[in-house]
This record gives C-alpha cells, sequence and structure tokens, in this order.
C-alpha cells in the first residue's frame, strides 16, 4: 500500500504528483543534447579533435614527430605543449568553485593550481596531456595521434594514498610540490580544521571507547551524456555548445584563461543527460584546447569523449579512522575523527570532501557533542583525480558515521535510532531534533525495523546458508538556503504578454533534477492572480549567455526552490506593473485596482466585470517585463535530516549480497514536485547500492593503468538489481521563504552504502567498512577465503 | 583505421544482390522510406548502423553513449527485433527494415506512458532523458511480441538497459500501464 505524502500546505501547482514537464520531448526522443544540436549536418564544415592521453601513470614528452601526422590527409592541424597557445597560459585547475558561485582565475575555492592546459606532463594514464588534432572526421584525428612520434620519459608512480604519504615515495608533482601532502589552504583550513573542548581529556573521562575505520573506493559519476563541445571562432567571438552545466562558469573560464573579454564569449546548452557531480564548472582544461583549435583553424571544432574516455574523475576516495567516547548514559561525549583521501593527480575540489563537508557537519549535525576533533590529509597519487560526485563528502563522511552509530549503539546496549535522537541536531535546535525524530520514526515502520532487527549474525538461517539483516544510516542534507549564499543573485526574468501567457527565463541547466518543471510549478503558483495554468507559460531547456542572466546551477535539487522563491517577489512588482498599465488602460487610480484568479478587481465598483486580458488588449499590447535577482536569504534556520534503511540477505556460502528493501526517508522542508522528488529518492538508491556492492575503479598495480573504463567491467545496477524501494517524503523542518525547502536530489545517495553496510553486519555478525563490499571481501570476513 | 578501398567484406551479400569491389550501395529501410547510400567518404564496411542513423541521417533519438553493447541507449528495431545499433554494421541492415524512435506514432502507448509516468511510490520514467529513447524502443520490442508481460518478464526484458538516474520503479511502472493501453484501444477497435 502507498502513501502519498501529505502537504504542510495544499497548493495547486507546487507540491503535486504530475508528470514531468519534459516528459513528452524526452519519451519521444525529441530532446536535443549537446551532441545532437552540433551534427556535422548543422556545422558543414566542423573539425573533430582529439587529444593526447598519456599511456602511463607518470611520463615526461621528452621529444616528439609530428610531421607523418601533419602529411596524413584530412588532418587540419597538430597543436602541441610547445606552441605560444599553450605555454602562454596559467596554470589552472579543475574545480575553480564547488559549482553554484561564477569566479575568477584569482579567487578560485581551493586555490591548488596543478594543471597545465596540454602540458607536457602526464600524471595518470589517462591524463589529457601534449598533442591536440583537428581533422575531417574523427578516425582521422585519431590515427593522427598515433602517428605522432614520441620519445617518453616514464617515471616512478604511486597509487596508494598511504604510500605516497612515505617520504621515499615519488612525487606526484616534482616540479610544483616537494611532498604529495597537500599543503593546508585558506578555504579547507589547517589539517586539523576542527578541534572543539578537549578530546584527549575527554577520552580519560567517559566510560566507553569505540574504535573504527572506513574506506570508501573511487566510484565515478557514470553520466550517459558523454563530454561534448562544439566551439565556433567566428568574427572574433567564441561561440560554446556544450553539455557543460554552467554557462556562465563555461563563459567565465574561457574569458579568465584565453583573455577574451566575456561579450565575445557566448556558452549555449541544452539538456544534460545526467551530471551527477562530474568534475564540471565549465573548467576542464579540454574546453581551452578545442576553442584554440577552433581559433587557429577558423572552423568549428567538436570534441567529445568516448565512454572509456569519460572517466575522467571520481568520488573522492577516502579512508576514515574514528574514536568515540561514550558515556554510559548513552551521551556522545568526544568524537575524533580522521580521513587519509586520494586526490588522484589533480587537488581539483578534493579539500571540499575532506575538510569543508565535515567542517559543516560539525556544525549542523555534531553541534552537541562537547568535545570534537576532526583531522585531514588530502594525497596526490597518480590515478584518476577525486572530485565532486552526487553527495560530495557527505557520502564517504557518513560510511563512518553509521558505522560509528552502529557500533556504539551495540557497545552501549541501545537501539541505534536512540543513540542518534539523544546525541544529534543541528547548532540552531536543542536536542532532541524534531526532523530527525520523524525521518527515523517512519523509515523504522515502513522497513519493519523492530521486527526484523535481530542481534549481530544471530538471524535465522534461510535454505541453510543466507542470513538476513536490516541496517540504516542518517545524515543532514545541506541545501537549505542558507547554505547557498556563495551563488550570489539568483536571477529570474518574467514577461507578461497581451494575451496572459508568460514568457519564463529562469536559466538553469536541466540536467534531470527536475527542475524546469518545479520552475514552472512555481511560476504558475507565484502568478495565481493571472489565472493562469502551466499551459500558458514558456520555458526553453536552451541556456545562452547572450540572455543576459546568469544560470542557477543544478547542484542538488536547490533550484527546485532558489528560483520559485525569487517569483514570489517577480510576482509582486509584476501585479504592481499590472496596477500601473490598468490605470492607463481604464482610467481609474491604479490603488482602486487589484486582480485575482485573471480577474480585474475594482475596489470602489465591486460590480465592474473585465478579465485581465481583456484589459489588456485595450492598451497598446507592449509585454511587460519583470526582471529580479536576489541572493540567497543567509537567516540560520538549520537544515532537515534524511535517513535510508536497508534490508538485505547474505549468501554465507558465496557472499553475495542481495538487498531486498531500501527506503528512503527526506524531510525536505517543503516538497516542490513529489513526483521529481521521489524520483531523486528512487534513483539515488541505485547509485549508492552501486557504490555500495559493486562499483570501483581497479588498476593494474604493476603498471598504474586502470582496467575498467567501460560499463561491463564498471558494474552499474541495472533493472535486475534493484530491489524494492519506498520513498518516503516529509515536511516537518522549514527554512525561509514562501516554501522553506531544502535540497535532496544529493542526500538520496549518501546514506544508501552506511545503511547496506549496517545492515550486512546485522546479518552476518562480522563487519565490512571497505566498500564496494564485493563478495570475496564478505568471505573473507566470514573467515571463508 | 579502416582502409577506404578495402573490398567488400566476403559473404556479405544485400538481398538485391547488388555488389561492387569498388562502392558498394546499401539500402535500408528507415521507419518506413527506402534509403541508399553509397560506401565512399566517411562511409565503410566497419561503420556502425548508429553512426548512420544519427551522423548521416539525423535521428538523434538514439544515443550513443557507451558504443559496445553495453548501454542499450542505442536500441532500435530492425525487423521484429530489438538491437544495439551501435553494434550493427550497416551493412548487416542492408536490405532490412529499421525504426527508431522518430518512427513510432504520435500516440504510441509506450512513449505516452512513459512521458505520464508519475504515479505516487514509482517516481517519473525519466529524469535526464538519455537511456528513455534506448528503454521506449526495447520496450516497444516487448510490447509487440509480449503486449501483456508480467513485471518479471518486463524486468528480464529490460536488464541490458542503463539508467543511470536509476528511475527503473518509474520505467517497469510505464511499460506495465503501456500495456494496459495496448489491450485498452485493441478492445476498442
Amino acid at each position: 500500500m502507498i502513501e502519498r505524502y501529505k502537504p504542510r500546505v495544499q497548493r495547486k501547482f507546487v507540491g503535486g504528483y504530475r508528470p514531468k514537464l519534459d516528459g513528452p520531448d524526452k519519451a519521444s526522443g525529441r530532446a536535443q543534447y549537446a551532441d545532437d544540436m552540433t551534427l556535422k549536418s548543422r556545422f558543414p564544415d566542423m573539425l573533430y579533435a582529439k587529444i593526447l592521453r598519456s599511456p602511463y601513470p607518470s611520463a615526461r614528452i621528452k621529444k616528439f614527430d609530428k610531421s607523418k601526422a601533419e602529411a596524413l590527409p584530412g588532418v587540419v592541424t597538430v597543436m602541441t605543449y610547445q606552441d605560444p597557445e599553450f605555454t602562454s597560459l596559467k596554470l589552472t585547475n579543475a574545480g575553480w568553485t564547488d559549482c553554484v558561485d561564477t569566479v575568477t582565475w584569482d579567487r578560485m575555492m581551493f586555490p591548488f593550481r596543478d594543471r597545465r592546459v596540454l602540458g607536457e606532463y602526464g600524471c595518470w594514464a589517462g591524463d589529457e596531456m601534449g598533442i591536440a588534432v583537428a581533422a575531417e572526421t574523427e578516425e582521422i584525428a585519431e590515427e593522427a595521434l598515433k602517428l605522432i612520434d614520441i620519445e617518453w620519459e616514464t617515471r616512478p608512480f604511486v597509487l596508494d594514498p598511504i604510500e605516497a604519504m612515505g617520504n621515499n615515495a615519488p612525487l606526484v608533482h616534482p616540479d610544483l610540490t616537494d611532498s604529495n601532502i597537500l599543503a593546508p589552504d585558506p578555504t579547507g583550513g589547517p589539517d586539523v580544521f576542527e578541534n572543539r573542548g578537549d578530546v584527549d581529556k575527554a577520552f580519560k573521562d567517559v566510560d566507553v571507547i569505540v574504535e573504527g575505520s572506513s574506506t570508501f573506493h573511487n566510484a565515478t559519476q557514470c553520466s550517459m551524456d558523454n563530454w561534448c563541445c562544439v566551439m565556433q571562432w567566428k568574427e572574433d567571438q567564441l561561440t560554446a555548445w556544450s553539455n557543460t552545466y554552467a554557462a556562465d562558469q563555461l563563459r567565465m573560464h574561457i574569458s579568465e584563461m584565453l583573455g577574451l573579454p566575456l561579450h565575445k564569449i557566448r556558452a549555449i546548452a541544452s539538456y544534460v543527460g545526467g551530471q551527477f557531480g562530474r568534475g564540471d564548472t565549465g573548467d576542464q582544461p579540454f574546453f581551452l584546447v578545442t576553442s584554440l583549435l577552433a581559433m587557429k583553424t577558423g572552423r568549428p571544432v567538436k570534441y567529445r569523449h568516448t565512454r572509456h574516455q569519460s572517466f575522467l574523475n571520481t568520488r573522492q576516495p577516502a579512508i576514515y579512522d574514528f574514536k568515540a567516547g561514550l558515556k554510559k548514559d548513552g551521551t556522545l561525549a568526544a568524537l575524533y575523527t580522521k580521513a587519509i583521501g586520494n586526490v588522484g593527480a589533480y587537488a581539483d575540489l578534493s579539500m571540499f570532501a575532506l575538510k569543508f563537508v565535515p567542517k559543516e557537519l560539525a556544525e549542523v549535525f555534531l553541534a552537541h557533542v562537547p568535545n570534537l576533533k576532526m583531522e585531514a590529509y588530502g594525497v596526490y597519487a597518480n590515478v584518476i583525480p577525486g572530485c565532486m560526485m552526487r553527495g560530495v563528502g557527505n557520502s564517504q563522511f557518513n560510511l563512518i558515521f553509521a558505522h560509528m552509530i552502529d557500533a556504539c549503539a551495540e557497545k552501549l546496549g541501545m537501539d541505534p535510532m536512540d543513540f542518534c535522537i539523544k546525541n544529534f541536531a543541528t547548532e540552531w535546535e536543542k536536542l532532541p531534533s524534531d526532523s530527525l525524530i520523524e525521518v527515523l520514526k517512519v523509515g523504522a515502520k515502513r522497513l519493519g525495523w523492530k521486527e526484523k532487527r535481530h542481534a549481530p549474525g544471530k538471524g535465522a538461517l534461510i535454505d541453510g546458508v543466507k542470513k538476513r539483516g536490516v541496517g540504516f544510516s542518517c545524515h543532514p542534507s545541506w541545501h537549505a538556503e542558507w547554505q547557498e549564499k556563495r551563488r550570489g543573485k539568483v536571477q529570474v526574468n518574467l514577461t507578461l504578454n497581451p494575451d496572459c501567457t508568460i514568457l519564463l527565463n529562469a536559466a538553469t541547466i536541466e540536467v534531470g533534477g527536475g527542475s524546469n518543471t518545479c520552475n514552472v510549478l512555481g511560476c504558475a503558483e507565484a502568478l495565481s492572480f493571472l489565472g493562469i495554468g502551466v499551459e500558458d507559460i514558456y520555458w526553453t531547456p536552451i541556456v545562452d549567455t547572450k540572455d543576459g542572466i546568469k544560470d542557477c546551477v543544478q547542484t542538488d535539487s536547490a533550484v527546485s526552490f532558489l528560483q520559485s522563491e525569487v517569483m514570489i517577489d517577480s510576482a509582486k512588482e509584476l501585479k504592481e506593473k499590472l496596477k500601473v498599465a490598468g490605470a492607463e488602460i481604464l482610467k481609474i487610480p491604479a490603488a482602486d485596482l487589484d486582480f485575482a484568479d485573471g480577474k480585474v478587481i475594482v475596489a470602489s465598483k465591486p460590480s465592474f466585470k473585465m478579465t485581465i486580458k481583456e484589459m489588456l488588449r485595450k492598451g497598446d499590447n507592449a509585454p511587460i517585463t519583470v526582471a529580479k535577482s536576489r541572493s540567497p536569504d543567509v537567516k540560520l534556520t538549520g537544515v532537515p535530516f534524511f535517513a535510508n534503511f536497508a534490508e538485505v540477505e547474505v549468501d554465507t556460502s558465496t557472499g553475495k549480497v542481495d538487498v531486498q528493501k531500501l527506503v528512503v526517508v527526506n524531510d525536505c522542508g517543503t516538497v516542490m514536485y513529489a513526483s521529481g522528488a521521489e524520483s531523486q529518492q528512487i534513483g539515488g538508491q541505485c547509485m549508492g547500492m552501486g557504490e555500495a556492492l559493486t562499483e570501483e575503479i581497479i588498476y593494474d598495480k604493476a603498471t598504474g593503468i586502470p582496467l575498467n573504463f567501460n560499463w561491463v567491467d564498471y558494474t552499474i545496477p541495472t533493472m535486475a538489481d534493484m530491489p524494492e524501494i519506498e520513498p518516503v517524503l516529509l515536511e516537518v523542518w522549514k527554512g525561509v521563504g514562501e516554501y522553506g525547502a531544502c535540497g535532496i536530489g544529493e542526500g538520496t545517495v549518501s546514506c544508501t552504502p552506511g545503511a547496506i553496510a549496517n545492515a550486512i553486519y546485522n546479518a552476518i555478525g562480522v563487519r565490512v567498512n571497505d566498500i564496494p563490499i564485493k563478495p570475496e571481501k564478505i568471505l573473507k570476513a566470514l573467515g571463508k577465503d | 583505421m579502416p582502409s577506404k578501398k578495402e573490398d567488400v567484406m566476403s559473404g556479405v551479400s544485400g538481398p538485391d544482390g547488388k555488389m561492387t569491389a569498388q562502392c558498394r550501395e546499401i539500402r535500408i529501410r528507415v521507419n518506413g522510406s527506402w534509403r541508399s547510400f553509397k560506401l565512399e567518404g566517411d562511409l565503410d564496411n566497419a561503420t556502425t548502423l548508429s553512426y548512420l542513423l544519427r551522423e548521416k541521417l539525423g535521428y538523434t533519438g538514439l544515443k550513443v553513449s557507451c558504443d559496445e553493447g553495453a548501454c542499450g541507449a542505442c536500441t532500435v528495431i530492425m525487423g521484429d527485433t530489438a538491437v544495439l545499433s551501435c553494434m550493427v554494421l550497416a551493412i548487416e541492415a542492408d536490405g532490412k527494415e529499421v525504426l527508431t524512435i522518430e518512427g513510432l506514432p504520435k500516440d504510441d502507448p509506450v512513449v505516452e506512458a512513459f512521458a505520464e509516468q508519475s504515479e505516487p511510490g514509482y517516481g517519473t520514467a525519466m529524469q535526464c532523458g538519455y537511456c528513455t529513447p534506448g528503454f521506449v524502443m526495447t520496450s516497444r520490442a516487448l510490447l509487440n511480441a509480449n503486449p501483456t508481460p508480467t513485471l518479471a518478464e518486463v524486468k528480464d526484458a529490460l536488464a541490458g538497459n542503463i539508467c543511470r538516474c536509476g528511475c527503473y520503479a518509474g520505467i517497469a511502472q510505464a511499460v506495465m500501464r503501456a500495456s494496459e493501453k495496448i489491450v485498452a484501444r485493441r478492445s476498442v477497435k
């Protein structure tokens, strides 16, 4: 029996279950993505680019001869690291911001400038480097790369972060740093980035100490829409079609790196086939390489990755340790955590995951733990760079957190839910947290927690070899409006036509989260005085920086409410402008006019009957435009919580884990679009379950070469793998504004690995906290390897 | 890179028997219309059906995501069967009938059901939509062969398609609803 969510406030448009607005375009195949928009038939003189990828984990080009490549028919140009276009470029990174704001080169969020654009060094086996070709076809471009004679200097390499920290470890960037350990940066802070109370003293005073560790491996985003861009240089203007999800940031990146003024750069994007945080704020070096090829040849140049090449960065892998000091009554009196992250070949946004997020958790979750010390190190290694991925930093931290709550509760003889309720809340609320209590209570009921839970490993044996268990984990959400302040202004333009239809420009590149549907629903809701429906609102999936507003980047589902909150202000202003227009048309004082449900109301003349449409058509028929721009409200309202519950069945003879059921509970503040939110919840379980059980990049340790950059050996769950999933939407907490919502899209994945790992422990009584939990790890834990 | 002048692979022949050593012509009936191609320029024996359909004919509904038969995003129907067009050579489609998503009627029950899915508890049938045309075509072929599948049969038929957004619950539900639409329309007729 499916229970619908119950809205706190019943609204006409916002909050309902309804089809996705872009459903008809997507279900019929009409939706256009970057690769579709840029077919050769639309750009007849288009060239194709290919960039050399390092065949070694650490190497430098000593010498090369490109004459054979240049002689190949169909090759138009070969550019190399020795060309002045590239030698003149500044060092950069692929993580100027954590996605939301547009910054300049000197204001990067984490200023680790360790990337050369087309440099002579390859720092992981797959690094885009050194030489780029533009040719008439992709095949010719690829062939040309093979024809370049390269003399390589191969260098010693290191794959493991612990080894990379050693004194004699090969350096990943010997020309830039004298240690693989990243130096503390201004945003992330010192190595010990949180130190509250006195943990060492507290550990001496507590009744019980529990310790543990976890390892979070390198799952990757696997957006189905491989990287693709076309750069066109025409009349001193650069136009970029791409599937980045940050058009304004792409424009800024090109401007800052190539020295072009902003009005000479136009970035266009349409639907993007999945994002999930892939290293992308327009700052990938290949955008610049493709631009320079286009500028040199004067022809449009298309660069697209194969699936293999689109394995370009991963979730930040991390090894976590914890030590918890407990009192007999269940109080968590002291907590110490330490993380070592393998940042891969480039630092990018690693410190966002390793320091920035846990620092925030100290306020929004661990606020009532009196003694807290957190420490983290990012370490270079010659592997694919770690970067953003859905649930950045939170997923890694939650794995150790889930382990901790389970282990602490067991030691204390408590239900882990009671342990959470007793200890965790935000800085801005008293214990216990209403939101946390509700998500745990509802989740437990939907899974059958009380009936199914048993002492670890003590459940009934099924078919002689299988054991079942249940587990959960919980976490604070992190996209309340106050947490979005770095976005700066959120911009929306609205135009009212004289026939009462609306042109909506709430620029955001739709990556799948459903924010476009939310925006149109929010627009219809805010403009309810016009008496319009969703069908009266024009919107477009095309984002074009030529429109002159900054696109609101779809990190998480925060865009689902940020632009709708702005539309509340837009609606007020539009009503005032409509009053002024109406006063002129009807020769009635503006103060005497009002509008409701599409009708004109004259206060002094209740019998007056006219629709807004009729009124406008008596005037000059000029559209009325409102451009609103608003910074997120930074009032500290805390955050809502979410939780995941899992039931698993473990085959103790093979080590295979079958997830039986997943329950995902999100307190959303306000549900903006229920069907979209449920999709995020259900889809998040797929990604979370993949990370928990199967997804991992594997290297050949002898050569440092990644072995599974494909979807046969890197295994993503399919329909046949997924269990029953129960999505539960709640509205307990409320933020600022009309809706007071909070993004949930990222959060849906972050507790799934911890919940599954705890359920496995409950089933077999032995803990495996090194994900993905593949059968061989279970067998090893059971002593059967 | 395959040589442009390479002779036509032996043993592969069009139904009309037209084979020339230098420049073979193939004919494929795409969405009801016969289209002819000379194997020259960027087309040769190694050209995939997905390349031909997307790059030469502009049928961009199908997506080339993995290009090695692992994800199902490029699925089209050849004859009666759902095929991965990245794994089919254009010359293998010579003389055959190929249906891409653009060839489905506007009121196709599968397309409608995917677009409409919003039933509480299942989410929508897509988020980013990149995999959707592949899922629609695999589902269409399933329902052509078996208009009233069980949920288990749906899961079995669609297990070769990847949806990275993870909308499997909504997709399965959409296929069940499409099946109901097909049955209902038949009874009206």
